[in-house]
């Protein structure tokens, strides 16, 4: 495989397709906080009922598999009516409200913890839900790449693309590297700053 | 008695001209003639569909007016290889045409609700369509599935094709072969599509009938890109008039089929219209052949070629399964379909499907568990190179997406070892376990760190209370395993996912069947959920009274 080959061609189309990543994560996160935040609110608020309720509700999202709710929308749920008008999901959306479940359980669970830190008079502990959806979109980000089984184009698809073309295994693991680097960067530094919010909040609220 | 001998000569010269002449087989134009002769007769009370042609003078034909090369309307006119059939036809027959739109839906409803007298409109001659309607021999073309791909990649056989994905259509006739070679599919509605995802490079396989990608191999740009990289499920195409009032119909077109092919008038209509000809000059030297050019060559099982047999073989309860679904619709008004219960390849799919997952998770698990143990001991070790690399791979394997992990493993996996199901499932669950395990591992490490600043306990008392201690992450990862698992169908590990998946691709009922899989991995990991509870608190157990 040439170098050029790789910065001309290979790179940007990885890079290209890792927007897609991050535009689904983005509307996977949004999605969650809309549907979460409602249920930690009634876990919360709702009293015996309604908080057994949204447990369940709530330990069904968690357990339902992404991957098994894209292809569940994408063959069974493929138009949606919203006011009487038919919407057809495309495939950035279908992959996107597949990890909606992960996301409002996660948003849920965050959320009912902030609501208790609240209420315990600790505002401090209650933006430790920043950092948890911080570490949720990245978690999102890199489960994203299951849109490749679904033929959108992203960067897990880009890798397996130009993978299949390529001839010998070494070749194949140059584009892996690559695509591992790029995803790895931003996840990373996410992380690190998902840790420095943390143990900032930590410590002013030691403080307070 | 010197007449006696020449009259004898004269009468054997005699009896041996009408021997030979009742030996000599009734051509294929003399039986058309008489065929037609006849129908002619009965103008004044036609009772077969030729007889009501030749005497109405109008032919009805369906054809298709959507599908490049083989049946278009341009202008108003009906432009392609079956419509110039069917103006040969009509030329032959002396009658005008009257052309009649069809489509796959409606072709067969069409003849025998009488609208059209004749269905010439890309249709494949199954046993299944010999029930509902009379085809027409010798078959007028033949097509194939073609698997096209970028001409950079090398593929000439199923077995450059195992675990690579290829986009088909739902209800594609040739996607139960392309599932018994362990390829993955990507399923489409509609095959329009598929030249553009080619293009897009969403697909870098598809395969679709070669009458399909043969318009689409006339345009340079595709050409040059992408070539047929080798076919297979051959096909014939029939033409087809209804089962009752058209015998004559149907005699007179086997006869003048059979002419066209020796003629030569088939392939000369292929070759004006730009489409595959192998087919066609094949079936001319066939029915150039003394034993096929008679009046009942259309009969001799030497000369034609069998209908395509595509029915799967049911299982024992399939009857029980039907009355099911008819229950629920009529009971419940809930459109169940239960395709993996009735046919017996399906249902060994699905068997395997479930017990392949079974295992997969089984393995994901033990997997996680071992790695977690392993990672949280080299993470957490004092001999420096081997906490550098347990830190280097734990970095590696946050930073990839599961998905690449998985494709990493099976690009590993099928380096050393050539494809089975096992070395699927085997690289699935050394992908889950190692992705999951070294979160898990790392968490394990922290808790040795915070147990050594504590002091107290070393070696391993001290590892087992931090197994106790990272209990949440490790129960945490090993859910996230399992959960996981159904991405293993992206590298070809034939479990529930991609085994129905593979059933829906050639059978109905996709709604009913991705909302098992759903249930069915929704209760699992809640089972799993469940089961770690019940390790959690064993863990906990381990930890150091305070």
């Amino acid at each position: 495989m040439k170098l050029t080959d790789i910065w001309g061609d290979y790179v940007p189309s990885l890079l290209a397709g890792m927007v897609t990543n991050f535009e689904i994560s983005i509307i996977a996160l949004l999605l969650g906080l809309v549907v979460g935040i409602p249920f930690a609110a009634l876990r919360f608020y709702g009293g015996r009922a309604g908080a057994a309720f949204a447990a369940i509700v709530v330990s069904l999202m968690r357990a339902a598999p992404t991957f098994v709710v894209m292809f569940f929308l994408l063959n069974v749920v493929r138009d949606v009516s919203l006011f009487g008008i038919k919407l057809t999901m495309s495939g950035v959306m279908t992959v996107a409200v597949s990890l909606v479940p992960y996301s409002a359980a996660y948003t849920a669970d965050s959320g009912v913890e902030a609501l208790r830190q609240w209420h315990r008079g600790s505002p401090l502990g209650a933006l430790l839900f920043l950092p948890n959806i911080t570490r949720a979109f990245f978690v999102i980000v890199m489960a994203s790449g299951a849109a490749a089984a679904i033929g959108v184009p992203e960067g897990i698809s880009v890798m397996v693309r130009e993978a299949a073309l390529l001839p010998t295994l070494g070749d194949r693991l140059v584009v892996f590297a690559i695509g591992i680097v790029l995803f790895g960067v931003p996840l990373q530094i996410g992380l690190a700053l998902m840790r420095w919010l943390q143990r900032e909040l930590g410590r002013r609220l030691l403080a307070a | 008695m010197s007449l006696r001998v020449p009259c004898r000569l004269l009468l054997a010269f005699a009896a041996l001209l009408a021997t030979l002449a009742a030996a000599r087989a009734e051509t294929p134009d003399e039986a058309l003639e008489a065929v037609l002769k006849e129908a002619r007769e009965h103008c004044a009370q036609p009772t077969d569909r030729l007889e009501r042609a030749l005497c109405g003078k109008t032919l009805r034909i369906g054809v298709r007016d959507y599908y490049p090369l083989f049946g278009t309307r341009e202008n108003g006119v009906h432009v392609g290889y079956e419509p110039d059939i069917a103006r040969a036809i009509a030329r032959r027959l002396g009658v005008e045409i009257e052309f009649v739109r069809v489509n796959a839906a409606t072709r067969i409803p069409m003849l025998g609700e009488d609208r059209i007298d004749l269905v010439l409109a890309t249709m494949g001659h199954t046993t299944q369509r010999d029930g509902q309607l009379r085809f027409i021999r010798p078959h007028y073309y033949q097509s194939e599935t073609v698997v096209v791909g970028p001409k950079a990649l090398w593929i000439s056989d199923w077995n450059d094709l195992a675990t690579r994905t290829i986009c088909v259509t739902v209800g594609n006739v040739s996607n139960a072969q392309m599932v018994s070679h362990n390829t993955r599919l990507m399923l489409f509605d509609e095959a329009g599509v598929l030249p553009d995802r080619l293009k897009d490079e969403t697909c870098t396989l598809a395969a679709q009938d070669d009458s399909f990608f043969a318009y689409y191999f006339t345009d340079p740009a595709f050409a040059n890109r992408f070539e047929p990289k080798f076919g297979f499920a051959q096909v014939p195409w029939g033409m087809g008039v209804a089962k009752t009032g058209s015998d004559k119909l149907a005699r007179a077109l086997d006869l003048l089929s059979q002419i066209f092919h020796r003629d030569g008038t088939f392939l000369k209509i292929a070759l004006e219209n730009r489409i595959r000809t192998v087919f066609l000059e094949d079936q001319q030297r066939i029915w150039q052949r003394p034993e096929c050019n008679t009046a009942e060559g259309s009969t001799n099982k030497n000369c034609v070629l069998p209908a395509l047999n595509l029915e799967l073989k049911p299982t024992p309860f399939a009857a029980s399964v039907s009355a099911t679904e008819d229950w629920f619709e009529k009971r419940l008004g809930i459109d169940v379909t239960l395709p993996m219960l009735k046919t017996a390849p399906a249902f060994s799919l699905f068997l395997n499907g479930v017990a392949n997952s079974l295992i997969l998770i089984v393995g994901a698990l033990t997997a996680t568990f071992a790695f977690a143990i392993a990672f949280g001991f080299s993470l957490g070790s004092d001999f420096r190179p081997l906490r550098w690399l347990a830190w280097f791979v734990t970095m590696t394997l946050q930073s990839s997406p599961i998905v690449l992990t998985l494709v990493i493993a099976a690009a590993f996996a099928h380096a050393l070892l050539p494809y089975s199901a096992g070395v699927a499932l085997g690289a699935s669950i050394l992908a889950l376990g190692l992705t999951n395990g070294s979160n898990a591992g790392q968490a394990v490490s922290e808790a040795v760190i915070s147990l050594h600043h504590e002091g107290g306990e070393k070696g391993m008392p001290l590892f087992v209370h931090a197994l106790g201690r990272s209990a949440v992450s490790i129960v945490a990862f090993l859910i996230n395993a399992a959960k996981g698992t159904p991405a293993a169908s992206f590298i070809g590990a034939p479990e529930l996912l991609g085994a129905l998946t593979d059933v829906s691709s050639f059978s109905s009922g996709r709604a009913t069947t991705y909302c098992l899989v759903l249930v069915f991995y929704t209760i699992v990991v809640m089972i799993v959920v469940w089961a770690c509870g019940w390790l959690r608190a064993w863990l906990e157990g381990r930890q150091a009274p305070a």
